[in-house]
Protein backbone atom coordinates (compact mmCIF):
# COMPACT_ATOMS: atom_id res chain seq x y z
CA UNK A 1 0.00 0.00 0.00
CA UNK A 2 2.73 2.45 0.90
CA UNK A 3 6.31 2.56 -0.33
CA UNK A 4 8.54 2.24 2.58
CA UNK A 5 11.51 4.23 2.28
CA UNK A 6 13.26 2.78 5.40
CA UNK A 7 15.66 0.68 4.27
CA UNK A 8 15.52 -2.60 6.48
CA UNK A 9 17.72 -5.64 5.53
CA UNK A 10 14.89 -8.19 3.26
CA UNK A 11 12.65 -10.29 4.98
CA UNK A 12 11.67 -13.01 4.44
CA UNK A 13 14.53 -15.25 5.53
CA UNK A 14 15.98 -18.07 4.31
CA UNK A 15 16.32 -19.19 0.52
CA UNK A 16 16.35 -22.73 -0.05
CA UNK A 17 17.08 -21.97 -3.77
CA UNK A 18 20.17 -23.77 -3.45
CA UNK A 19 20.13 -26.48 -1.52
CA UNK A 20 19.54 -28.89 -4.12
CA UNK A 21 22.80 -27.93 -5.57
CA UNK A 22 24.85 -28.04 -2.35
CA UNK A 23 23.38 -31.74 -1.94
CA UNK A 24 24.37 -32.86 -4.80
CA UNK A 25 27.92 -31.40 -4.45
CA UNK A 26 28.93 -33.00 -1.15
CA UNK A 27 27.60 -36.21 -2.92
CA UNK A 28 30.31 -35.73 -5.14
CA UNK A 29 32.74 -35.09 -2.50
CA UNK A 30 33.08 -31.48 -2.30
CA UNK A 31 31.94 -30.25 1.00
CA UNK A 32 30.64 -26.51 1.92
CA UNK A 33 33.15 -24.50 4.31
CA UNK A 34 32.82 -25.60 7.78
CA UNK A 35 31.10 -22.71 9.92
CA UNK A 36 31.78 -21.79 13.42
CA UNK A 37 30.57 -24.18 15.72
CA UNK A 38 30.18 -23.78 19.66
CA UNK A 39 30.79 -26.98 20.35
CA UNK A 40 29.66 -25.83 24.01
CA UNK A 41 27.98 -26.90 27.41
CA UNK A 42 25.17 -25.06 28.47
CA UNK A 43 22.98 -25.93 31.85
CA UNK A 44 20.36 -24.41 33.74
CA UNK A 45 18.92 -25.44 36.95
CA UNK A 46 16.05 -24.09 39.25
CA UNK A 47 16.65 -23.67 43.04
CA UNK A 48 14.76 -21.98 45.33
CA UNK A 49 14.34 -18.58 44.32
CA UNK A 50 14.92 -18.31 40.57
CA UNK A 51 16.95 -20.08 37.94
CA UNK A 52 20.74 -20.14 37.44
CA UNK A 53 22.11 -20.51 33.82
CA UNK A 54 25.71 -21.72 33.08
CA UNK A 55 27.74 -21.77 30.26
CA UNK A 56 31.18 -22.34 29.05
CA UNK A 57 33.40 -19.72 27.02
CA UNK A 58 34.65 -21.91 24.11
CA UNK A 59 34.13 -21.32 20.35
CA UNK A 60 35.16 -24.16 17.76
CA UNK A 61 35.56 -23.81 13.79
CA UNK A 62 35.99 -27.53 13.28
CA UNK A 63 39.24 -28.36 15.25
CA UNK A 64 40.47 -24.66 15.82
CA UNK A 65 39.42 -22.83 18.94
CA UNK A 66 38.38 -19.55 17.31
CA UNK A 67 36.80 -17.84 20.59
CA UNK A 68 38.25 -18.42 23.68
CA UNK A 69 36.51 -16.44 25.89
CA UNK A 70 32.73 -16.21 24.31
CA UNK A 71 29.53 -15.83 25.77
CA UNK A 72 27.41 -18.18 25.48
CA UNK A 73 24.68 -16.35 27.77
CA UNK A 74 22.39 -14.49 25.66
CA UNK A 75 19.87 -11.41 27.01
CA UNK A 76 16.43 -12.03 25.77
CA UNK A 77 14.29 -9.41 28.40
CA UNK A 78 15.42 -8.20 31.70
CA UNK A 79 14.08 -11.49 33.83
CA UNK A 80 14.64 -13.93 31.13
CA UNK A 81 18.29 -15.06 29.70
CA UNK A 82 18.69 -17.74 27.72
CA UNK A 83 22.17 -19.92 26.73
CA UNK A 84 23.05 -21.36 23.16
CA UNK A 85 24.25 -24.08 21.56
CA UNK A 86 25.22 -24.84 18.43
CA UNK A 87 25.92 -22.58 15.03
CA UNK A 88 27.28 -19.39 16.82
CA UNK A 89 25.53 -17.05 14.15
CA UNK A 90 22.38 -18.38 14.56
CA UNK A 91 22.09 -18.47 18.28
CA UNK A 92 22.82 -14.90 18.29
CA UNK A 93 20.36 -14.30 15.40
CA UNK A 94 17.61 -15.87 16.96
CA UNK A 95 17.78 -14.62 20.36
CA UNK A 96 18.73 -11.05 19.29
CA UNK A 97 15.55 -11.35 17.16
CA UNK A 98 13.30 -12.53 19.27
CA UNK A 99 14.87 -10.13 22.13
CA UNK A 100 13.62 -7.21 20.22
CA UNK A 101 10.16 -8.70 19.85
CA UNK A 102 9.51 -9.00 23.52
CA UNK A 103 10.48 -5.62 23.77
CA UNK A 104 7.91 -4.76 21.53
CA UNK A 105 5.34 -6.64 23.11
CA UNK A 106 6.22 -5.01 26.74
CA UNK A 107 5.80 -1.88 25.10
CA UNK A 108 2.40 -2.72 23.82
CA UNK A 109 0.90 -5.06 27.40
CA UNK A 110 3.02 -2.96 29.46
CA UNK A 111 3.69 -5.99 31.36
CA UNK A 112 7.14 -7.96 32.26
CA UNK A 113 7.92 -10.70 29.47
CA UNK A 114 6.70 -14.17 30.26
CA UNK A 115 9.07 -17.26 29.86
CA UNK A 116 6.53 -18.96 28.13
CA UNK A 117 6.19 -16.28 25.31
CA UNK A 118 9.66 -16.46 24.88
CA UNK A 119 9.67 -19.72 24.34
CA UNK A 120 6.98 -19.97 21.61
CA UNK A 121 8.49 -17.30 19.27
CA UNK A 122 11.65 -18.78 19.70
CA UNK A 123 9.95 -22.59 18.95
CA UNK A 124 7.91 -21.24 15.18
CA UNK A 125 10.70 -19.76 14.57
CA UNK A 126 12.67 -22.65 14.65
CA UNK A 127 10.29 -25.31 13.26
CA UNK A 128 9.50 -22.47 10.22
CA UNK A 129 13.06 -23.41 9.53
CA UNK A 130 12.67 -26.77 9.83
CA UNK A 131 15.76 -27.53 11.68
CA UNK A 132 18.31 -25.48 9.11
CA UNK A 133 18.89 -22.76 12.15
CA UNK A 134 20.49 -24.62 14.12
CA UNK A 135 20.18 -23.23 17.40
CA UNK A 136 19.95 -25.75 20.82
CA UNK A 137 18.57 -22.95 23.36
CA UNK A 138 18.17 -23.44 27.14
CA UNK A 139 15.94 -20.61 28.20
CA UNK A 140 15.22 -19.52 31.61
CA UNK A 141 13.68 -16.86 33.78
CA UNK A 142 11.34 -15.97 36.54
CA UNK A 143 8.34 -14.42 35.61
CA UNK A 144 4.71 -13.49 37.59
CA UNK A 145 4.31 -16.85 37.08
CA UNK A 146 7.24 -17.98 38.83
CA UNK A 147 10.47 -19.95 37.39
CA UNK A 148 10.52 -21.35 34.40
CA UNK A 149 13.34 -23.14 32.52
CA UNK A 150 13.33 -24.67 28.98
CA UNK A 151 15.12 -26.73 26.43
CA UNK A 152 14.66 -25.88 23.17
CA UNK A 153 15.96 -28.12 20.25
CA UNK A 154 16.91 -27.12 16.85
CA UNK A 155 13.96 -28.59 15.03
CA UNK A 156 11.65 -26.49 17.47
CA UNK A 157 10.66 -29.36 19.79
CA UNK A 158 11.06 -27.85 23.66
CA UNK A 159 11.30 -29.58 27.07
CA UNK A 160 10.33 -28.13 30.55
CA UNK A 161 12.01 -29.36 32.87
CA UNK A 162 13.71 -28.87 36.52
CA UNK A 163 17.45 -29.07 35.03
CA UNK A 164 18.73 -28.97 31.82
CA UNK A 165 21.90 -29.28 29.75
CA UNK A 166 22.74 -28.94 26.31
CA UNK A 167 25.84 -29.22 23.99
CA UNK A 168 28.20 -31.62 22.56
CA UNK A 169 29.23 -31.70 26.86
CA UNK A 170 25.72 -32.12 27.69
CA UNK A 171 26.34 -35.66 28.88
CA UNK A 172 29.32 -34.48 30.71
CA UNK A 173 27.19 -31.81 32.64
CA UNK A 174 24.14 -33.74 32.83
CA UNK A 175 26.18 -36.76 34.69
CA UNK A 176 26.99 -33.99 37.44
CA UNK A 177 23.40 -32.96 37.93
CA UNK A 178 21.63 -36.37 37.97
CA UNK A 179 24.10 -37.47 41.50
CA UNK A 180 23.82 -33.85 43.30
CA UNK A 181 20.21 -32.01 42.31
CA UNK A 182 17.71 -31.76 44.37
CA UNK A 183 14.85 -29.32 44.96
CA UNK A 184 15.14 -26.26 46.72
CA UNK A 185 18.65 -25.76 46.67
CA UNK A 186 20.16 -22.29 47.81
CA UNK A 187 21.37 -19.92 45.54
CA UNK A 188 25.41 -20.96 46.86
CA UNK A 189 24.77 -24.54 46.32
CA UNK A 190 22.39 -23.56 42.78
CA UNK A 191 26.10 -22.02 41.38
CA UNK A 192 28.54 -24.53 42.67
CA UNK A 193 27.04 -27.03 41.36
CA UNK A 194 26.25 -25.46 37.98
CA UNK A 195 30.28 -24.65 38.13
CA UNK A 196 30.83 -27.95 39.01
CA UNK A 197 28.44 -29.32 35.53
CA UNK A 198 30.30 -27.13 33.52
CA UNK A 199 33.39 -27.67 34.59
CA UNK A 200 32.74 -31.29 34.03
CA UNK A 201 32.06 -30.35 30.50
CA UNK A 202 34.64 -28.22 30.28
CA UNK A 203 37.75 -30.76 30.95
CA UNK A 204 35.81 -33.57 29.51
CA UNK A 205 34.54 -32.70 26.21
CA UNK A 206 36.63 -31.25 23.52
CA UNK A 207 34.33 -28.87 22.03
CA UNK A 208 34.08 -26.99 25.41
CA UNK A 209 36.42 -25.37 27.19
CA UNK A 210 37.79 -21.91 28.81
CA UNK A 211 35.86 -20.32 31.60
CA UNK A 212 32.51 -20.70 33.56
CA UNK A 213 29.66 -18.04 32.74
CA UNK A 214 26.93 -17.78 35.32
CA UNK A 215 23.40 -16.36 35.47
CA UNK A 216 21.52 -16.19 38.34
CA UNK A 217 17.76 -15.02 37.79
CA UNK A 218 15.51 -14.29 40.57
CA UNK A 219 11.96 -12.45 41.56
CA UNK A 220 12.77 -8.91 39.95
CA UNK A 221 16.51 -9.09 40.06
CA UNK A 222 19.58 -10.75 37.96
CA UNK A 223 23.41 -11.31 38.25
CA UNK A 224 25.58 -12.08 35.29
CA UNK A 225 28.68 -13.61 36.35
CA UNK A 226 30.71 -13.12 33.33
CA UNK A 227 34.10 -15.19 33.78
CA UNK A 228 32.87 -16.68 37.32
CA UNK A 229 35.16 -19.34 37.16
CA UNK A 230 38.65 -19.23 34.87
CA UNK A 231 40.25 -22.96 35.46
CA UNK A 232 41.81 -22.59 32.29
CA UNK A 233 44.52 -19.61 33.09
CA UNK A 234 46.72 -18.83 30.24
CA UNK A 235 50.07 -18.08 31.21
CA UNK A 236 51.43 -15.73 28.40
CA UNK A 237 54.91 -14.38 28.92
CA UNK A 238 57.58 -15.72 31.03
CA UNK A 239 58.31 -13.09 33.80
CA UNK A 240 61.82 -12.74 32.87
CA UNK A 241 61.71 -12.46 29.77
CA UNK A 242 63.49 -14.78 27.20
CA UNK A 243 66.70 -14.61 26.33
CA UNK A 244 68.69 -15.46 23.08
CA UNK A 245 72.04 -15.29 21.47
CA UNK A 246 72.30 -11.81 19.47
CA UNK A 247 73.71 -13.71 16.61
CA UNK A 248 74.55 -17.15 15.30
CA UNK A 249 78.39 -17.74 15.29
CA UNK A 250 80.87 -17.78 12.66
CA UNK A 251 82.76 -21.27 12.37
CA UNK A 252 84.61 -20.85 8.88
CA UNK A 253 84.62 -18.68 5.89
CA UNK A 254 85.11 -20.28 2.03
CA UNK A 255 84.87 -18.92 -1.11
CA UNK A 256 84.00 -20.82 -3.86
CA UNK A 257 83.58 -18.32 -7.72
CA UNK A 258 81.37 -20.17 -9.87
CA UNK A 259 82.71 -19.48 -13.35
CA UNK A 260 85.67 -17.27 -14.67
CA UNK A 261 83.81 -15.66 -17.43
CA UNK A 262 80.38 -15.50 -19.15
CA UNK A 263 79.99 -17.79 -22.11
CA UNK A 264 78.02 -15.39 -25.03
CA UNK A 265 75.95 -17.63 -27.01
CA UNK A 266 75.31 -16.20 -31.00
CA UNK A 267 72.09 -14.33 -30.94
CA UNK A 268 69.21 -15.24 -33.25
CA UNK A 269 67.39 -13.81 -35.75
CA UNK A 270 65.67 -10.56 -34.32
CA UNK A 271 61.84 -10.51 -33.74
CA UNK A 272 59.52 -9.69 -35.93
CA UNK A 273 57.51 -6.94 -35.03
CA UNK B 1 -4.44 -2.40 -0.51
CA UNK B 2 -5.52 -0.56 -3.39
CA UNK B 3 -8.75 -1.51 -5.21
CA UNK B 4 -9.32 0.05 -8.60
CA UNK B 5 -11.50 2.60 -7.32
CA UNK B 6 -9.31 4.35 -4.62
CA UNK B 7 -6.07 3.32 -6.18
CA UNK B 8 -5.76 7.17 -6.84
CA UNK B 9 -4.93 9.38 -3.99
CA UNK B 10 -7.77 11.11 -1.81
CA UNK B 11 -5.21 13.73 -0.75
CA UNK B 12 -4.80 16.17 -3.94
CA UNK B 13 -3.96 19.87 -4.41
CA UNK B 14 -6.27 22.39 -4.74
CA UNK B 15 -5.73 25.33 -7.71
CA UNK B 16 -4.90 27.66 -5.10
CA UNK B 17 -1.90 24.74 -4.50
CA UNK B 18 -2.79 23.70 -1.34
CA UNK B 19 -3.48 20.32 -0.25
CA UNK B 20 -7.07 20.46 1.33
CA UNK B 21 -7.13 17.14 3.29
CA UNK B 22 -4.25 18.24 5.19
CA UNK B 23 -5.82 22.11 6.32
CA UNK B 24 -8.87 19.01 7.01
CA UNK B 25 -6.52 17.30 9.70
CA UNK B 26 -5.02 20.60 10.90
CA UNK B 27 -8.44 21.58 12.07
CA UNK B 28 -9.17 18.23 13.22
CA UNK B 29 -6.13 18.83 15.71
CA UNK B 30 -6.84 21.83 16.36
CA UNK B 31 -10.19 20.95 18.03
CA UNK B 32 -8.34 17.79 19.90
CA UNK B 33 -7.59 18.44 23.72
CA UNK B 34 -4.69 20.90 24.73
CA UNK B 35 -1.11 18.87 24.72
CA UNK B 36 2.33 21.28 25.43
CA UNK B 37 5.78 20.19 25.45
CA UNK B 38 8.66 22.56 27.05
CA UNK B 39 12.25 22.21 26.98
CA UNK B 40 13.99 22.89 29.80
CA UNK B 41 18.28 22.65 30.34
CA UNK B 42 18.18 19.54 31.94
CA UNK B 43 14.75 18.04 30.31
CA UNK B 44 11.81 17.77 28.99
CA UNK B 45 7.92 17.85 30.03
CA UNK B 46 4.93 17.04 27.96
CA UNK B 47 1.72 17.33 29.41
CA UNK B 48 -2.08 17.35 28.03
CA UNK B 49 -5.47 17.25 29.34
CA UNK B 50 -7.19 14.05 29.69
CA UNK B 51 -10.93 15.12 29.64
CA UNK B 52 -13.15 11.48 29.20
CA UNK B 53 -16.40 11.44 27.54
CA UNK B 54 -17.95 10.68 31.18
CA UNK B 55 -17.51 10.25 34.46
CA UNK B 56 -18.25 6.44 33.98
CA UNK B 57 -14.76 5.84 32.23
CA UNK B 58 -12.13 4.83 33.67
CA UNK B 59 -9.48 6.91 33.98
CA UNK B 60 -6.64 4.52 34.86
CA UNK B 61 -7.28 2.88 31.63
CA UNK B 62 -6.98 5.60 29.37
CA UNK B 63 -2.97 6.53 28.70
CA UNK B 64 -2.46 9.71 26.28
CA UNK B 65 1.38 9.97 26.90
CA UNK B 66 3.02 6.85 25.59
CA UNK B 67 6.61 6.10 25.66
CA UNK B 68 8.15 5.02 22.43
CA UNK B 69 11.51 4.08 23.93
CA UNK B 70 13.10 4.09 27.17
CA UNK B 71 14.32 7.63 26.28
CA UNK B 72 11.89 8.90 24.19
CA UNK B 73 7.88 9.72 24.89
CA UNK B 74 5.46 11.26 22.83
CA UNK B 75 1.89 13.00 23.69
CA UNK B 76 -0.58 13.88 20.79
CA UNK B 77 -3.78 16.41 19.92
CA UNK B 78 -6.44 14.80 18.28
CA UNK B 79 -7.37 11.23 16.81
CA UNK B 80 -6.69 9.13 19.58
CA UNK B 81 -6.77 5.72 17.23
CA UNK B 82 -4.61 7.16 14.46
CA UNK B 83 -2.47 7.98 17.92
CA UNK B 84 -2.39 4.31 18.19
CA UNK B 85 -1.50 3.31 15.01
CA UNK B 86 1.15 5.37 14.92
CA UNK B 87 2.88 4.72 18.16
CA UNK B 88 2.80 1.48 17.15
CA UNK B 89 4.73 1.80 14.10
CA UNK B 90 7.13 4.15 15.62
CA UNK B 91 8.31 1.54 18.35
CA UNK B 92 8.62 -0.33 15.72
CA UNK B 93 11.09 1.32 14.10
CA UNK B 94 12.81 2.30 16.77
CA UNK B 95 13.24 -1.66 17.55
CA UNK B 96 14.32 -2.06 14.08
CA UNK B 97 17.03 0.86 14.17
CA UNK B 98 18.70 -0.75 17.40
CA UNK B 99 18.68 -4.63 15.86
CA UNK B 100 20.28 -3.06 12.66
CA UNK B 101 22.88 -0.44 14.73
CA UNK B 102 23.39 -1.83 18.29
CA UNK B 103 22.73 1.95 19.54
CA UNK B 104 19.39 3.51 20.82
CA UNK B 105 17.31 5.63 17.96
CA UNK B 106 18.47 9.02 18.12
CA UNK B 107 15.22 11.49 18.71
CA UNK B 108 15.83 13.01 15.03
CA UNK B 109 16.23 9.40 13.20
CA UNK B 110 12.77 8.56 14.99
CA UNK B 111 10.95 11.69 14.53
CA UNK B 112 12.08 11.44 10.75
CA UNK B 113 10.70 8.55 10.01
CA UNK B 114 7.70 8.60 12.34
CA UNK B 115 7.00 12.22 9.95
CA UNK B 116 7.74 9.71 6.81
CA UNK B 117 5.25 7.69 7.91
CA UNK B 118 2.80 10.74 8.16
CA UNK B 119 3.75 12.03 4.68
CA UNK B 120 3.44 8.91 2.78
CA UNK B 121 -0.52 8.79 4.32
CA UNK B 122 -0.62 12.20 2.41
CA UNK B 123 0.50 10.50 -0.60
CA UNK B 124 -0.80 6.76 -1.47
CA UNK B 125 -3.88 5.32 -2.80
CA UNK B 126 -6.77 4.41 -0.66
CA UNK B 127 -5.40 6.25 2.78
CA UNK B 128 -6.28 9.61 4.45
CA UNK B 129 -3.99 11.83 6.43
CA UNK B 130 -3.61 11.00 10.24
CA UNK B 131 -5.61 13.26 12.42
CA UNK B 132 -3.04 14.05 14.90
CA UNK B 133 -0.09 16.57 15.61
CA UNK B 134 2.74 14.51 18.01
CA UNK B 135 4.87 16.06 20.52
CA UNK B 136 8.00 14.14 20.63
CA UNK B 137 10.33 14.62 23.73
CA UNK B 138 13.47 12.85 24.04
CA UNK B 139 16.56 12.75 25.43
CA UNK B 140 19.79 11.30 23.66
CA UNK B 141 23.55 12.55 23.00
CA UNK B 142 22.30 15.84 21.60
CA UNK B 143 20.79 17.02 25.15
CA UNK B 144 16.65 16.58 25.58
CA UNK B 145 14.75 17.41 22.33
CA UNK B 146 11.15 18.21 21.74
CA UNK B 147 9.65 17.88 18.46
CA UNK B 148 6.42 18.74 16.77
CA UNK B 149 5.23 16.46 13.79
CA UNK B 150 2.46 18.12 12.02
CA UNK B 151 -0.50 15.31 9.66
CA UNK B 152 1.28 16.90 6.73
CA UNK B 153 5.13 14.81 7.58
CA UNK B 154 7.06 18.11 8.50
CA UNK B 155 8.55 18.36 11.83
CA UNK B 156 10.21 21.59 13.57
CA UNK B 157 12.22 21.48 17.10
CA UNK B 158 10.99 23.80 19.75
CA UNK B 159 12.02 25.01 22.79
CA UNK B 160 8.24 25.13 23.56
CA UNK B 161 5.27 24.23 21.90
CA UNK B 162 1.25 23.80 22.63
CA UNK B 163 -1.17 22.00 20.35
CA UNK B 164 -5.13 21.95 20.27
CA UNK B 165 -8.14 23.63 21.37
CA UNK B 166 -6.72 26.24 23.47
CA UNK B 167 -3.18 26.86 21.18
CA UNK B 168 -3.07 30.30 20.84
CA UNK B 169 -3.62 31.39 24.28
CA UNK B 170 -1.43 28.61 25.42
CA UNK B 171 1.34 29.64 23.22
CA UNK B 172 1.23 33.22 23.75
CA UNK B 173 1.60 32.09 27.64
CA UNK B 174 4.65 30.11 26.84
CA UNK B 175 6.18 32.68 24.74
CA UNK B 176 5.81 35.17 28.11
CA UNK B 177 6.92 32.52 30.70
CA UNK B 178 9.87 30.31 28.51
CA UNK B 179 13.52 31.33 29.47
CA UNK B 180 16.39 28.87 28.40
CA UNK B 181 17.92 28.16 31.80
CA UNK B 182 14.53 26.68 32.93
CA UNK B 183 15.29 23.75 35.32
CA UNK B 184 12.69 20.63 34.80
CA UNK B 185 10.58 21.07 37.96
CA UNK B 186 10.11 24.73 36.65
CA UNK B 187 9.36 23.55 33.48
CA UNK B 188 6.86 21.13 34.99
CA UNK B 189 5.24 24.54 37.17
CA UNK B 190 4.99 26.02 33.55
CA UNK B 191 3.12 23.62 31.72
CA UNK B 192 0.65 22.74 34.75
CA UNK B 193 -0.11 26.91 34.85
CA UNK B 194 -0.17 26.65 30.96
CA UNK B 195 -2.93 24.25 30.69
CA UNK B 196 -4.90 25.80 33.38
CA UNK B 197 -5.31 29.21 31.35
CA UNK B 198 -7.58 27.47 28.97
CA UNK B 199 -8.89 24.72 31.14
CA UNK B 200 -12.80 23.98 32.09
CA UNK B 201 -13.60 23.09 35.35
CA UNK B 202 -11.11 22.23 37.91
CA UNK B 203 -8.05 21.05 37.04
CA UNK B 204 -6.70 17.49 38.84
CA UNK B 205 -4.20 14.81 38.94
CA UNK B 206 -7.14 12.63 37.44
CA UNK B 207 -7.59 15.20 34.56
CA UNK B 208 -3.98 15.74 33.02
CA UNK B 209 -1.43 13.83 32.57
CA UNK B 210 2.27 14.86 32.56
CA UNK B 211 5.94 12.53 30.88
CA UNK B 212 9.20 13.67 31.82
CA UNK B 213 12.35 12.99 30.72
CA UNK B 214 15.42 14.21 33.06
CA UNK B 215 19.31 13.81 32.93
CA UNK B 216 19.07 9.88 33.68
CA UNK B 217 17.80 9.60 30.13
CA UNK B 218 14.49 7.87 31.44
CA UNK B 219 11.09 8.99 30.12
CA UNK B 220 7.99 8.28 32.27
CA UNK B 221 4.84 9.07 32.71
CA UNK B 222 4.11 11.04 36.58
CA UNK B 223 1.71 8.95 38.93
CA UNK B 224 -1.36 11.14 39.82
CA UNK B 225 0.56 11.48 43.42
CA UNK B 226 3.41 13.29 41.95
CA UNK B 227 0.88 15.56 40.51
CA UNK B 228 -0.38 16.16 43.10
CA UNK B 229 2.53 17.20 44.37
CA UNK B 230 3.25 19.57 41.40
CA UNK B 231 -0.47 20.95 41.50
CA UNK B 232 -0.02 21.76 45.48
CA UNK B 233 3.19 23.53 44.28
CA UNK B 234 1.51 25.59 41.68
CA UNK B 235 -1.35 27.02 44.59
Amino acid sequence: MSNSTVDVPLQGGFSFDLCRRNDMLSKKGVNPPSYRKTGTTIVGLIFQDGVILGADTRATEGPIVCDKNCEKIHYMAPNIYCCGAGTAADTEAVTDMVSSQLQLHRYHTGRESRVVTALTLLKKHLFNYQGYVQAALVLGGVDCTGPHLHTIYPHGSTDTLPFATMGSGSLAAMAMFESKYKEGLTKDEGISLVVEAICSGIFNDLGSGSNVDVCVITKGHKEYLRNHLLPNPRTYISSKGYSFPKKTEVLLTKITPLKEKVEIIEAGEAMEE
Amino acid sequence: MGDSQYSFSLTTFSPSGKLVQIEHALTAVGSGQTSLGIKAANGVVIATEKKLPSILVDETSVQKIQSLTPNIGVVYSGMGPDFRVLVRKSRKQAEQYHRLYKEPIPVTQLVRETATVMQEFTQSGGVRPFGVSLLVAGFDDKGPQLYQVDPSGSYFSWKASAMGKNVSNAKTFLEKRYTDDMELDDAVHTAILTLKEGFEGQISSKNIEIGIIGADKKFRVLTPGEIDDYLAEVE
